[in-house]
């Protein structure tokens, strides 16, 4: 667009046609105050703080809703300015509450950054103020009526940005308030996108409420440990006896891929951590029962049976059952453990998407992937299966986000009309199961049409749907489980032109833990096994044979075959519907945060750290690479990668060779103790001590294995830079899996939804309490949602 | 003529000797001195170990704001907020301190904190006599600090009360606040 010139405060500036003044301003550092103004929402005009003098107008304007026209100057900072400013603030600030000392808001409130600037701060109001008790509106949303300054962003956040509406306005003038959309409460996604954008206190947190305050907490940067979509978030700690306490998840910082976006399990979903029932010691069964035991007891009886069954029955007796919520540092350790020091090929994990025929379907194709910001920016996105807004939120909001500023066009193909379809332009409802079928239709497979049809879909309509998308450039091709194998490979084989795809996996690093290689055939990067020696000297003897996959471990187990089985954060008992008895001959060790129904079966039981725990990376479900920092403690348990680098230890392996012992570690998990400075008691010690727990310290710097990772796994090799500046950084899918024809049975989608989370979401007391608040509902969609 | 000098600035030094000798004492006569304060004489505005105030209503002033703990130089005020139900009440506001501690290894009884307080919850009180063999006993409680029941308001109920007045505050007010371990 042409460039426009403008004058503000005796600056000459230039920005393209069609810019708001406000942005122009702040383009050059100049700041106009605003409330209701927010950028990526409709606007307002509701708070007249931005008033600037514009020459030639007769009046103060509004910067907000301002064009910037050729010729314009504008003066932001003169007394008139000033003084109308100062005079709106006495108008919000007239029936506002004294509550700074209690308000959540205080010290990161806007109102009171601006009477701050502007004054304003005695009121001229003589009659007593106009008191309205707080309100709750759902388990996690609180109202404070006289706090609210009526910007109206949380309307246009829940409508426009959340495509919800469950907030909206009622009466006129001086009696407007905002208001739930069921009387008194609410009924909606509990994302907290309100309460994050309200500017005062005026929404609050269920879970942060009075609980400390802003400038009391750190602030860790970490990337949520919920869903496979990555969001950044922040996480507010504070030191309490125990360590780092996380008291608030929030999204301060807007420099993630989700811009501004949590949703309820990434802003909430953190309580899981302190849950009484969460393990805190090793437990190691005697006489039949689970006992409590210390680590040095534990792990040395797991080394020692580990050790036996390796050298009486050889590796293929012994089985690793890996997870897709421990950080790529410690799938990659763990499989290396596994074909290393088991000498096994016998490693897999519960796979939620076809990540092998993903790659091997791309092999040869330099930026393919898309990654979660060009969902944000693609002109058109094609969407088949999967229910984004409830099993991948981030990608819903990319994609909502996407169609309402940039007018991207949306296709969606599926069985059911779900809640994306609103913004779709072409929506395709195909029977229930037939995604296979129309990605073969799409790739060009005219037969496949048959199975395609319904009585909302018609031959014409199957064509004409085609035949749009083959116009579409730079197309996002998004798919989740339901496409597996061939018919995933037809469908990326088929688009061309600059297209893009994401495989949808269900966890937070499913996707790593694919590239990570805990399969039984697969090698990182999804090399095949002959390829072992280019992973260094001790690979060599990494044996050739495809190992056993899940369900063959479990058939060994029943045939008495299976000696050991390692299972780190993992649940297939409950997952798969294992049959107890069948490990009943097997040691089996557990790595778990709760008593999980496989760690109930287990011989020995070992606590280990959360993602919010430790530090690490995580890949998302695009192939986003971000670190993980440490933000609460937990005592008594251990991260991962150190307990199995101990196991590796007391099995006599040289761990020089597993993990390489960085001696620049600083960074790296040094339990929980900050130090002492001089004359300090190290309270952190003796609390430790008082509760029986043993000094936690951690010199095994995941910081260097991921330095491991990034030279030998294909595709991880990108900028050290941007990703320890806490950036998200695409890596490329550069393996080759070797192509397998039939599709994978194994894969088993989480079916999660917004309020569940697996084993974590089972114990968080938050989701727990929103889900039971839904199933109260009268409506009975709802309830089926929550019910899921 | 020396000797004559030298007497009569003798006699003049001894005479002020003499007459503070004899004229009463103005040091304080602390500890043995009388009353609960022992004999220790204050300044009204003296900056002693603190007290956490109630309102009239015997409810605690905190509100659990955090301004003191922020305006602190020497970073040693440590508060962890609750919330008030209607059953269970503490403060005036939404909510209350439920750990208040200052640890007077490091506090440079500076005002800072008073001068923060929104609600004049805290002040200084007159309480001196901190020092003790064990570091660790140096951070208080908010039992430690908090005002007694309006009957005793204002004093301080660690520093100013002696056994015997505790005791019969105990029997008429039920207690000086719980800040007997
Ligand atoms: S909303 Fe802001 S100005 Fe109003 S009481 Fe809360 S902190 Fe104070
Ligand atoms: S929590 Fe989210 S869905 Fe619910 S009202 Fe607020 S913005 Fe809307
Ligand atoms: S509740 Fe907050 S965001 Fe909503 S209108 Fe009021 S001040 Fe604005
Ligand atoms: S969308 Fe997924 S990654 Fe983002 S906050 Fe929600 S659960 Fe976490
Ligand atoms: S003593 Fe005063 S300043 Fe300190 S937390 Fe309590 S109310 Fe706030
Ligand atoms: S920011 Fe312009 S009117 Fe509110």
């Amino acid at each position: 667009m042409a460039d426009v010139n403008i004058t503000v405060d005796g600056r000459k500036l230039t920005a393209p046609a069609g810019t708001l003044l406000i942005e122009a301003c702040k383009s050059v550092g100049i700041e106009v105050p605003s409330f209701c103004y927010y950028p990526g929402l409709s606007l307002q005009g509701a708070c007249r703080m931005c008033l600037v003098e514009i020459a030639k107008m007769p009046k103060l304007q509004t910067a907000c809703t301002t064009v910037i026209q050729e010729g314009m100057a504008v003066t932001t900072a003169s007394d008139t300015v000033h003084q109308a400013r100062k005079a709106m603030l006495e108008f919000v600030l007239q029936n506002h509450p004294l509550d700074c000392p209690v308000c959540d808001a205080g010290g990161e409130c806007e109102l009171q950054d601006m009477t701050f600037s502007y004054g304003a701060s005695e009121s001229k109001l003589i009659d007593f103020k106009n008191h309205k008790d707080e309100e709750q509106w759902s388990p996690v949303v609180f109202f404070d009526r006289p706090r609210c300054i009526l910007c109206y962003r949380c309307v246009r956040v829940c409508g426009e940005g959340m495509d919800v509406w469950a907030l909206g306005i009622q009466n006129r003038g001086a009696l407007s308030l905002i208001a739930p959309n069921q009387d008194d409460h609410l009924e909606c996604e509990e994302c907290g996108m309100c309460i994050d954008i309200c500017p005062v206190g005026a929404l609050t947190s269920g879970a942060y409420r009075y609980k400390t305050r802003p400038w009391e907490m750190n602030h860790v940067s970490t990337v949520c440990l919920h869903c496979a979509d990555g969001c950044k978030t922040t996480l507010g700690v504070r030191r309490q006896g125990s360590g780092n306490q996380i008291v608030r998840g929030d999204n301060r910082d807007k420099s993630g891929i989700n811009g501004d976006f949590l949703c309820i399990k990434g802003r909430y979903a953190f309580d899981f951590i302190e849950h009484p029932d969460r393990l805190k010691q090793p437990l190691v069964r005697k006489n039949g029962t689970l006992t409590p035991a210390s680590w040095e007891e534990a792990l040395e009886l797991v080394a020692l049976r580990f050790r036996e069954a390796r050298d009486t029955d050889g590796g293929a007796s012994m089985g690793v059952i890996g997870s897709s919520r421990t950080t790529n540092e410690e799938n990659y350790l763990l499989q290396k453990f596994a074909r290393l020091v088991l000498r096994t090929n016998n490693i897999d994990h519960h796979r939620t998407a076809d990540f092998p025929a993903f790659v091997n379907a791309l092999s040869g194709r330099a930026h393919a992937t898309a990654s979660m910001r060009d969902v944000l920016s693609a002109p058109a996105v094609l969407l088949i299966g999967n229910d984004p807004t409830y099993q991948h939120p981030l990608l819903a909001w990319q994609i909502r986000t996407n169609v309402r500023l940039h007018g991207a066009r949306l296709y969606v193909v599926n069985s059911w009309p779900i809640k994306l379809t609103r913004q779709a332009k072409e929506f395709l409802q195909i029977p229930e199961g037939a995604e296979d079928k129309a990605a073969a239709f799409l790739a060009g497979d005219d037969s496949a049409a048959d199975a395609l049809l319904t009585s909302k879909t018609t031959r014409e309509k199957l064509a004409g749907f085609r035949e749009k998308l083959q116009g579409e450039q730079n197309l996002v091709v998004i798919f989740g489980s339901e496409l597996r194998g061939q018919e995933l490979a037809a469908l990326v084989r088929a688009a061309a032109r600059g297209a893009k795809y994401i495989c949808l996996g269900d966890h937070a690093n499913s996707r790593g833990a694919a590239d990570m290689g805990l399969y039984p055939d697969l090698l990182p990067g999804y090399l095949p096994l002959s390829e072992a020696a280019r992973f260094g000297e001790p690979w060599k003897s990494v044996p050739q044979q495809p190992g056993m996959d899940l369900e063959a471990m479990v058939a060994a187990g029943k045939e008495r075959k299976l000696r050991t089985l390692y299972v780190v954060g993992s649940n297939p008992v409950a997952r798969y519907a294992i049959d107890p008895f069948a490990l009943a001959e097997t040691f089996v060790v557990v790595e778990d945060l709760f008593l999980t129904e496989t760690a109930d079966l287990a011989e020995v039981v070992l606590p280990a750290a959360c993602a919010y725990e430790k530090s690490g990376s995580f890949t998302n479900t695009c192939g986003d690479l971000q670190l993980l920092r440490k933000a609460g403690d937990c005592e008594g348990v251990k991260p991962d990668l150190e307990i199995i680098v101990r196991i590796a230890e007391l099995m006599g392996f040289d761990i020089q060779q597993l993990a390489p012992l960085d001696p620049s570690g600083m960074r790296a998990d040094f339990g929980e103790s900050r130090g002492v400075q001089s004359g300090e008691v190290d309270q952190q010690a003796i609390w430790n001590r008082r509760q029986g727990y043993e000094p936690r310290v951690s010199p095994f710097n995941p910081f260097a294995v991921l330095k491991e990772i990034q030279r030998v796994v294909p595709g991880y090799n990108v900028g050290q830079l941007e990703l320890l500046s806490g950036n998200d950084v695409h890596t490329a899918t550069a393996g080759r899996a070797p192509g397998k024809t039939e599709a994978d049975r194994f894969i088993l989608p989480s079916h999660e939804n917004l309020f569940t989370s697996g084993t974590l979401g089972r114990y968080s007391d938050v989701l727990n309490r929103v889900i039971e608040a839904r199933l109260r509902l009268p409506n009975e969609k709802e309830k089926e949602i929550a019910a899921d | 003529m020396n000797v004559f000098s030298g007497l009569a600035a003798l006699a003049k030094g001894m005479a002020v000797t003499f007459k503070e000798m004899l004229s009463p004492t103005i040091v304080e006569n602390y500890p043995d001195g009388p009353g609960p304060l022992r004999g220790a004489m204050f300044q009204e505005r003296y900056r002693g170990v603190h007290v956490l105030q109630r309102d009239e209503n015997g409810l605690e002033k905190c509100v659990a704001c955090f301004l003191c703990a922020a305006a602190c130089p020497s970073n040693c005020i440590y508060i962890e907020a609750a919330d008030n139900t209607a059953e269970h009440r503490i403060s005036g506001a939404e909510r209350y301190a439920q750990v208040y501690n200052i640890d007077y290894n490091r506090c440079i009884f500076c005002g800072y904190c008073v001068e923060a307080c929104p609600t004049d919850a805290i002040t200084h009180g007159h309480g001196f006599e901190v020092a003790t063999l064990n570091a660790s006993s140096l951070v208080y409680r908010k039992e430690q600090m908090l005002a007694p029941r309006p009957a005793l308001q204002g004093q301080n109920a660690v520093f100013s009360i002696s056994g015997e007045e505790q005791l019969k505050a105990e029997r008429e007010h039920g207690g000086v606040g719980r800040w007997i371990e």
